[in-house]
This record gives C-alpha cells, sequence and structure tokens, in this order.
C-alpha cells in the first residue's frame, strides 16, 4: 500500500518551476508575445500558441477565494495530515491555483483571507507552495501555558465511565456483584469502532478492581448485540500499519481485557452478532442467546478472516468440523438453535422468556464467592489451553486448595466447626436454591 | 424544430446497489436482452452497438472495446461496434455517435448499454482512482485533494456568493432522495428521505459537505435501444424523440474553472437548446438533471434564470422541485438519489428521461409529460451537455 505522498507528475516544461519550489521560489510562466500569466505552465501559451515563454517570480501574497477542511475520506497516504485545509487562493499576479493552508486553525481560514506563500518540503527534490496567514496574529505560534494546560487536560481524560460515549458500565444486582456493560451505538447496531474498543478495555479492566462483583453481563443496546467492526474504519486499514494495529492493539487488547478480567464474563445476545460482535462473545465464559438471534463470520466474503481471535476460538468453542464452516460459509443467518445444536453457545431460551431465564441464572452465579469463581475461570482456562494432564490437575489442586484457606471460606469452617448441624442445613437450602426453579 | 434525428424505443435496466455476486456479463445480458424486447424488434435488427465506456474497470472496457457485446448476445445483423468514453457526459456522445450511424444509413437500430460494477473493485484501487480522476496529477492531487474535497470548495464558494444556507443545500438532497425513493432501481427506493437536520448531523467529510451530501458508489447498468424519428414513428411504439442539443466544454480541471464561464455556459447552452427545439424553459415539464453532487442544481437553476440568484436553495427547501411540485427536478434523483455507477448515471438518467415520456415511469410519472430537459456533464464538471426530449416529434 501507497503510503509515501505523492510527488508532482512534472512534464519538460514545468521542470524550472519545480527548480524553483527547491529554492523557495514560485514562478509563473510569461508569455512573452502576448504577456499572459499562464497557469498550469504549457508547453505553448494557449492563448498564442506562442512558444516565447519564460518565467518571472511571484510576489507570494493571494487572497482564499474558497476552501475546505478535509477531515475524512482521504487516500491512506494523506490520513496522517487529517484534518488539512485545502484551498484555492487567487495570487496578486491574476492566477488561481489549489494549494493548503498551513500554520493556521483550520476553523481561522475564511474567504477572501489575506495569505503568504511558504514551502513544504515533501521529498529531496519537490517542495510544494503551499500558504498561511499573512496577519501572524492567525499563525499557529508555540502553544501558550494555557493551551498546553488544556492539552494536558484533554490526555488525562482518558475513557472513564463518565465520559464513554459508546458503551455503557452499570454495577447493580444484590449485594452489587453484576456489573453490566452495555454496547450502545443502537443506530449502528453496536459496531465496534476505535471509542468502542478503548472503552471496553478500560471497562473491563476498571471491572478487576472492584472485589464484591463477581459477573460481568455484557449485552448490546438495540436491536442488536453487535455485527462487528464498524465500516469506518475500514478506510483506515487499506493502510498496512494501521490494519495491523487494529488486530494487535485494539483487537487483541479488548480480548485479553475481557478473557483476563477474573470475573465471570456473560454474554447476552440479542439479535445479530455477527463477526467482530462474535469474536467479542467468543471471549466471554459463557454466551446466552434469544432463540431470534443470528450469528456468523462474514470476513471470508470480504476474502478476509475473523482476526479479533475468532479463526482461533471456535475452533476451540466447538467441535472443529463444525467451526470450519461457519468460518468458510460466511453465513450470516445462523440461528441461535442452530449454533447451540452445532455445539457452540450457552443456552438458548425463547424470546418472551429470554429475560427471566437469563436473569435467573445471572442471579445464581453472582451469588457465589467472587473468589471461587475468579478461581474457577482461571483453572479452567489453563486447562483447556492444552497442558497435559498432571499439570492440569497440579494448578487445579493447588487452586482448590488455596481457595479453602482464603480468609472468607476460612470464616465458613468456622461456623462449621462451631455448629456442624447449622452449617449443613445452610449448605442444603444454598444446593437447593442453586437448582433450576 | 430542430434537426435531429433520433428517438429512444426500448430500455432495460438493473437495480442499483452492492451486489457482488452480479457480475458485469450479467447486467449486460439483462439490460440489452429487456431493452431489445421493450423496443419490440428482434435482437439481429440491432446493426451497431454504441457503449458507454465504464470507469475504473480496464478488463470489461478492453473487452467491450474489442466486440465481445455483439458476439455474447449473437446480435447476427450488427455491422460495426466501438466504445465511447467522455466520463459522466459519454451516454450523450454514444446517442450522437448512434444518431450520426442511423442518420447516414449505416445502421437502422442501434443499441447503447452501460455497466459498473463497483464492489468488486478493490478498495485501495476504487479510493485512488477517484483520487485522481479530473484531478490534475501535477498541480492538484499532491495537495491531497479528493473528489469530495474539490467539490466541497465549490459548493463553499457557491454558498458565499448566494447566500444559500446549509439547511438549503441539504434540502437539495432531500428533494433528490423523495424521487429515489420511489425509483425501484434506487439504492434507496423505499427508504425513509432523511429529513435536513439528519443531513445536517451526519459527519463533515470535507467541510462543507456532509456525509449524506456524498455520493455512495455502487453497483448498475441500463441500455438503450434507438432508431430514427421516422422509424420509430412507423412503429407506432411509445417514443422519447430527441428535439435539440447544445453544448459547453468548460475546462478539465476545478482550479482553471471560471465560475461566470461555466454559468454563461449552462444559461447559453440551455437557451440555445430551447432555441432550437422553438420552446421556451416554461414549456419543459421535467428538469432531468445529472450533476452528482448537490451544489450544481441551484448553480444551474439560478444561471437559466428558474428564479432570482440566491433564491434556488429555497425553491429546493419549498418542494417546488420535489415529487408534485412545479418543477420535477432530477426525477431518479441523481447520482445522490440513485447511487454513483461512474458514468453510468448519465445512462440512468436519459432511461428516466425515455421512460417518463412513454408514460412508464410507475410511482414517478409527471402527468402530462411532453418535454423533457436533460443535461449531462463529465469528469471533474469539464462540459455541460443540454438536450431536450419530446413525447411527439
Amino acid at each position: 500500500m501507497e503510503t509515501q505522498k505523492p510527488i508532482p507528475v512534472i512534464q519538460p516544461w514545468t521542470e524550472e518551476f519545480w527548480k524553483a519550489t527547491k529554492q523557495h521560489k514560485f514562478l509563473i510562466q510569461h508569455c512573452s508575445d502576448c504577456g499572459s500569466h499562464i497557469f498550469f505552465p504549457k508547453k505553448v501559451c494557449p492563448e498564442c500558441w506562442s512558444e516565447n515563454m519564460d518565467w518571472i517570480e511571484a510576489g507570494g501574497k493571494a487572497e482564499v477565494y474558497t476552501f475546505t477542511v478535509m477531515l475524512d475520506m482521504v487516500e491512506p497516504k494523506f490520513m496522517a495530515d487529517l484534518p488539512y485545509v485545502l484551498a484555492m487562493v487567487d495570487l496578486d499576479e491574476g492566477i488561481r491555483m489549489t494549494t493548503r493552508i498551513v500554520n493556521c486553525k483550520p476553523e481561522d481560514v475564511f474567504i477572501g483571507m489575506k495569505v503568504e506563500l511558504a514551502f513544504q518540503d515533501v521529498s529531496p527534490e519537490c517542495s510544494l507552495p503551499v500558504f498561511q496567514p499573512a496577519d501572524p496574529s492567525l499563525r499557529i505560534s508555540a502553544p501558550t501555558d494555557e493551551e498546553t494546560a488544556a492539552a494536558v487536560s484533554e490526555i488525562e481524560q482518558l475513557p472513564n465511565p463518565q465520559n464513554y460515549q459508546t458503551i455503557q458500565y452499570e454495577i447493580g444486582g444484590k449485594n452489587n456483584a453484576v456489573c453490566t456493560i452495555t454496547l450502545n451505538r443502537p443506530d449502528k447496531y453496536n459496531a465496534i469502532n476505535r471509542r468502542m474498543a478503548t472503552e471496553l478495555i478500560d471497562a473491563f479492566r476498571r471491572v478487576r478492581e472492584i472485589p464484591a462483583v463477581g459477573v460481568v453481563v455484557l449485552t448490546g443496546a438495540g436491536k442488536a448485540f453487535c455485527t462487528g467492526g464498524d465500516l469506518e474504519i475500514f478506510p483506515s486499514l487499506a493502510e498496512h500499519q494501521n490494519s495491523l494495529n487494529w488486530l494487535s492493539h485494539e483487537g487483541l487488547d479488548v480480548q485479553r481485557a475481557i478473557a483476563s478480567c477474573e470475573k465471570v464474563v456473560i454474554c447476552k445476545i440479542n439479535g445479530h452478532c455477527l463477526a467482530g460482535g462474535l469474536e467479542v462473545a467468543l471471549a466471554c465464559d459463557l454466551i446466552y442467546a434469544r432463540a431470534s438471534a443470528k450469528m456468523g463470520t462474514t470476513e471470508i466474503n470480504m476474502g478476509v478472516l475473523p482476526g479479533w481471535g475468532g479463526t482461533a476460538r471456535l475452533p476451540r468453542s466447538m467441535p472443529i468440523f463444525r467451526a470450519r464452516e461457519i468460518i468458510f460459509s460466511g453465513r450470516k443467518d445462523y440461528s441461535a438453535e442452530e449454533m447451540y445444536a452445532m455445539g457452540l453457545l450457552t443456552r438458548v431460551f425463547a424470546d418472551d422468556e429470554f429475560e427471566s431465564k437469563f436473569e435467573e441464572i445471572v442471579n445464581n452465579i453472582a451469588a457465589k464467592k467472587p473468589i471461587a469463581l475468579r478461581m474457577g475461570k482461571e483453572i479452567m482456562a489453563r486447562s483447556v489451553d492444552g497442558c497435559d494432564i498432571e499439570t492440569a490437575l497440579a494448578v487445579e489442586r493447588n487452586g482448590i486448595q488455596w481457595l479453602t484457606y482464603a480468609p472468607d471460606v476460612q470464616a465458613v469452617m468456622d461456623q462449621f466447626r462451631a455448629a456442624p448441624d447449622q452449617l449443613t442445613h445452610q449448605q442444603k437450602q444454598r444446593n437447593i436454591a442453586s437448582d433450576i426453579k | 424544430m430542430g434537426k435531429q434525428n433520433l428517438a429512444i424505443i426500448g430500455t432495460g435496466e438493473v437495480p442499483t446497489g452492492t451486489f457482488p455476486e452480479r457480475s458485469q456479463w450479467d447486467i449486460i445480458y439483462e439490460t440489452c436482452i429487456t431493452a431489445v424486447k421493450d423496443a419490440g424488434i428482434h435482437k439481429n435488427d440491432v446493426e451497431a452497438v454504441v457503449t458507454v465506456a465504464p470507469q475504473a474497470q480496464p478488463q470489461i472496457t478492453a473487452e467491450i472495446s474489442f466486440g465481445k457485446i455483439p458476439e455474447e448476445l449473437g446480435l447476427k445483423g450488427c455491422r460495426d461496434v466501438c466504445i465511447c468514453n467522455a466520463g459522466g457526459s459519454s451516454t450523450s456522445n454514444c446517442l450522437r455517435l448512434a444518431e450520426q450511424l442511423i442518420d447516414s444509413g449505416k445502421a437502422k437500430v442501434v443499441l447503447i448499454p452501460h455497466v459498473t460494477v463497483h464492489s468488486t473493485i478493490l478498495l485501495p484501487d476504487l479510493i485512488n482512482f477517484f483520487a485522481k480522476a479530473g484531478i490534475d496529477l501535477q498541480w492538484e492531487y499532491p495537495f491531497g485533494t479528493t473528489y469530495n474535497g474539490i467539490i466541497a470548495m465549490m459548493t463553499r464558494r457557491y454558498m458565499h456568493d448566494s447566500g444559500t444556507t446549509e439547511e438549503q443545500m441539504a434540502s437539495v438532497v432531500v428533494s433528490m432522495r423523495k424521487w429515489a425513493a420511489l425509483d425501484p432501481n434506487s439504492i434507496f427506493f423505499n427508504k425513509a428521505v432523511p429529513p435536513v437536520e439528519k443531513i445536517l448531523s451526519s459527519g463533515m467529510v470535507s467541510s462543507p459537505l456532509h456525509k449524506r451530501e456524498c455520493n455512495v458508489l455502487a453497483d448498475g447498468g441500463g441500455a438503450m435501444v434507438v432508431t430514427s424519428a421516422e422509424t420509430a414513428k412507423k412503429m407506432g411504439v411509445p417514443a422519447a424523440y430527441k428535439l435539440a442539443e447544445s453544448s459547453r466544454y468548460f475546462s478539465a480541471f476545478t482550479t482553471t474553472r471560471n465560475n461566470d464561464d461555466v454559468l454563461a455556459g449552462f444559461r447559453d447552452a440551455t437557451q440555445e437548446a430551447l432555441n432550437s427545439a422553438g420552446i421556451s424553459k416554461e414549456d419543459i415539464n421535467i428538469w432531468n438533471m445529472y450533476l452528482a453532487y448537490p451544489v450544481g442544481h441551484p448553480m444551474f437553476m439560478e444561471a437559466v434564470g428558474l428564479c432570482k440568484p440566491g433564491e434556488a436553495g429555497k425553491a429546493f427547501m419549498d418542494g417546488h422541485t420535489w415529487p408534485g411540485g412545479k418543477w420535477p427536478w432530477s426525477t431518479i434523483g441523481d447520482a445522490i438519489g440513485r447511487g454513483h455507477t461512474g458514468s453510468g448515471v448519465s445512462m440512468a438518467t436519459y432511461i428516466e428521461t425515455a421512460r417518463q415520456l412513454m408514460g412508464k415511469a410507475g410511482q414517478r410519472q409527471v402527468p402530462g409529460a411532453d418535454y423533457v430537459f436533460q443535461n449531462t456533464s463529465g469528469g471533474s464538471g469539464m462540459n455541460f451537455i443540454a438536450t431536450i426530449w419530446g413525447r411527439n416529434i
């Protein structure tokens, strides 16, 4: 992919012009016979076809005829420049050119603004003539203390639940044991953009620090769970580095934030759960879906593959001959029932009873000791990663031994020692409470 | 009356949209067969094929250039083929070539197809093509121009000169989408028409152009069957008769284009065409404009004197251009309502002109449409071709 800035395609009769820009001079072609100023420079005078042409040096003063602030939908090679001001300016010598207005805040540019020539080196051989405000007070000078402070405070505004724009973060339930993280771009079917990725990473790392929370519910607002990466991301993926970073920074960090969250993450799927949306679901610990939900991985329809963990996690989450079909077919209409029958998903409930059934399950798991859920998540994760059985059993044994001697379990043991009957009764009640009503 | 001798007697079209599974040849088969059947002729009656050059699709362009359409379709009566490229004004030039072949007796019936499939072009190639088409590689492109960018600059200057507000500019899109919602071949068929506020709340792409004021690239295609005016008359079928034409060339690039020349060109070419047809602008029942972005529409409306300078934005806002309005305007919604199919929007607009005059425009049918004004324009606005079509001759 081209990321190199394009250099002007020079003609033999314009070489002189570009040589001069290297000396930071702007030459205007001039017809010695009819006196015309010519721009764009030509091989012969477009007015009189004279070949008797020379160059005069421009004074470098101009006025903005029109302009635009470029904000989106540019080629990858110009993306790093966004936002930039493109303008047509009228030089005092009577020619109009397309250029950029630099050294100026985009919001300060106006039609009729007086500007002065400046130069931007784009390659060792080439400088582009650009313009800056003639009025020095409109130029961007060294930032004031106030501006520096503002910039610093912007950096300090890292995502936090008060400023989330794309997700919601709520803690509630009995004993405040449930954190609900809701993908919240319903008008975009909760498509994941860079902001959402950053906020998800923040939210899942944040909730780790809250000891009372044992369960995190991940769900989507509106009609869909999530339809994957936002199409607005795609133009930027045309640049190799951007694309790799989207997979290895945002993508991997979101998966890690969920998978290593230390809480039981329960995915609640309503509506469509596609591509990156399904991959996020695969990073969770339990997946419950409404019967009407539709799922699939559509990446192969674009000639690529799920790259946010899907190609690796699907075959580890279900029988491999079925996982392959999902990835190779590119179908986006697998019903929840179908997925369940194929071995993915924890459970599927009919739409009309989904909410109550789901709530029951969440309440039950959330009633367990967070420390036990955390240890259980870790032991199971290590075990299915494919270590040998003796290692897995050692991890299990030592983990459970540690749990048994954890302070809050020992507190229960103290009760047991004092009043064995009472504890047995209590334990029976808890066992019954955990069964399906 | 003018000296034209051409009638469109058949049209065929496929829905515009993103259909990567529908190949370029699928579209050519479907549109050409439909157009030939619509004309009520036999395939072997087609004596020449003049094709609109597809943009950014070198392989199919080469195949069509080297004569594949008549062979593929079994057009046994075909005597010659060619392809014609003038960007968005290609279709006008195909019609001119067809008219010459017909008028000089070289062909009795000519088939004019167009096809574009954007959805299978790799995204970087597509962005790259549209970043360079009609944009100078020495004096514009290195600064980071795009199509949206140069139109945004034109739009800002027009708004500055005319006092048109951003709400009025957005209402041009509203008008286009109202027609598009009635067009089964549009990407926005049956879709809710976004109000001004929704257009202005879409992301800014290149100020003052919002996302919903830019075109959506799409796949599509169409075909027309044309013959001489006398033949059409003799056949007794519904037809659209070409009455007059005039054109102006401005410049290849927006940087070197003088706005006053453009306005004068709009006005003069239109007036010449009206004079040649022997009618006045009050006789026009439909202004079927193809200008690709919103800004050209109010510029043209003011230039030809349908309203005073600075008042066109209000005319779009007040609904004069909507279905049922006094100036039915771009009745497929131009590229912004139809979906941008490269050089294909000019084909789609001619097909619509023909449909309206043949009484086949369905929900968009303008009652009693006798005269349709239609323009095309190529590149970044390099030219302006004004044509007038009638239900009768």
